[in-house]
């Protein structure tokens, strides 16, 4: 019987499963900016919200990130940089500074919050507060 | 409008490859965006593939066509649920076709987050060939 490697089968079902959250009303509301830099996604993953961005290019000293109660920033500098006295033959990337904030419908434990950067990804995870847990009630 | 310092910043949807021949494995690949500068002695590619890291790159020379392939790792998002998503997740390809004057067999990359940066020497400039005249 044909079948497809689990990986590539992984791949495909994960790029539906993301085209599908496009139309999410996650943020309802609230001002989300879609459609500035940097694109991003978010994920749940079990009670943690992870946000993923993709951001090439960007140093990991250059990207500031603030956390206050549920708005969360990411900011920082996209440089293209090229030799003195290059000549361009063509431009698709493109350098500056940016900002971007979002206000997330969970409350976040900041203490647990938890940042990494690798191959110009940078993902934040960010544990839902225990306040913010829903309560199972007893039913007498 | 003045030519002022703040820079407008739109976001760049990532474009997926479109080929006339169909890709064996399945799922949506993406066309890096793209720089190429030239300065005198070189020429310099510079590729945006956020993903991908420095042992999931081909780059591969045939005949004058230089193609590069950059695999991401779709692992990390198995234990993942999407709730709310901008961007799609995918491999990379692109090729260029070089001209002569590149130097083949100098050709070096090196990838930082998630750029990858190509150098292709040029051939130094051929010498005016005398000829003696007998």
């Amino acid at each position: 019987m044909f079948r497809f490697t689990s990986a590539l089968d992984t791949l495909l079902a994960l790029q539906e499963a993301v085209e599908a959250a496009r139309t999410s009303d996650y943020f309802g509301r609230s001002t989300t900016s879609r459609g500035t830099f940097p694109s991003i996604n978010l994920f749940q993953d079990g009670d943690d919200t992870v946000i993923m961005a993709e951001v090439p290019g960007v140093k990991k000293e250059e990207i500031q990130l603030q956390i206050k109660d549920n708005l969360i920033t990411i900011s920082g500098e996209r440089k293209t940089d090229y030799p003195e006295k290059a000549s361009v033959h063509r431009v698709e990337r493109r350098g500056f500074k940016f900002n971007r904030t979002m206000k997330l419908p969970v409350k976040v434990d900041i203490e647990k919050v938890k940042a990494d950067y690798e191959n110009g990804i940078l993902k934040i995870v960010m544990p839902r507060a225990e306040s913010d847990k829903p309560k199972m009630i007893d039913i007498n | 409008m003045k030519n002022e310092e703040k820079k407008e910043i739109t976001v760049q949807e990532k474009k997926e490859v479109q080929t006339k021949s169909e890709p064996t494995t399945p799922g949506k690949v993406y066309l890096p965006n793209t720089d190429i500068v030239e300065t005198e002695t070189e020429l310099l590619v510079y590729m945006d593939m956020p993903g991908v890291g420095k042992n999931k790159l081909k780059v591969k020379l045939e005949k004058n066509v230089l193609g590069i392939e950059g695999e991401i790792d779709s692992s990390p998002y198995s234990s993942l649920k999407p709730l709310y998503t901008e961007y799609n997740i995918g491999h990379f390809s692109r090729s260029f076709e070089l001209s002569n004057e590149i130097d083949q067999s100098g050709i070096k990359a090196s990838m930082d987050d998630g750029v990858l940066l190509l150098t292709l020497p040029k051939v130094p400039a051929k010498q005016p060939k005398m000829i003696t005249v007998n």
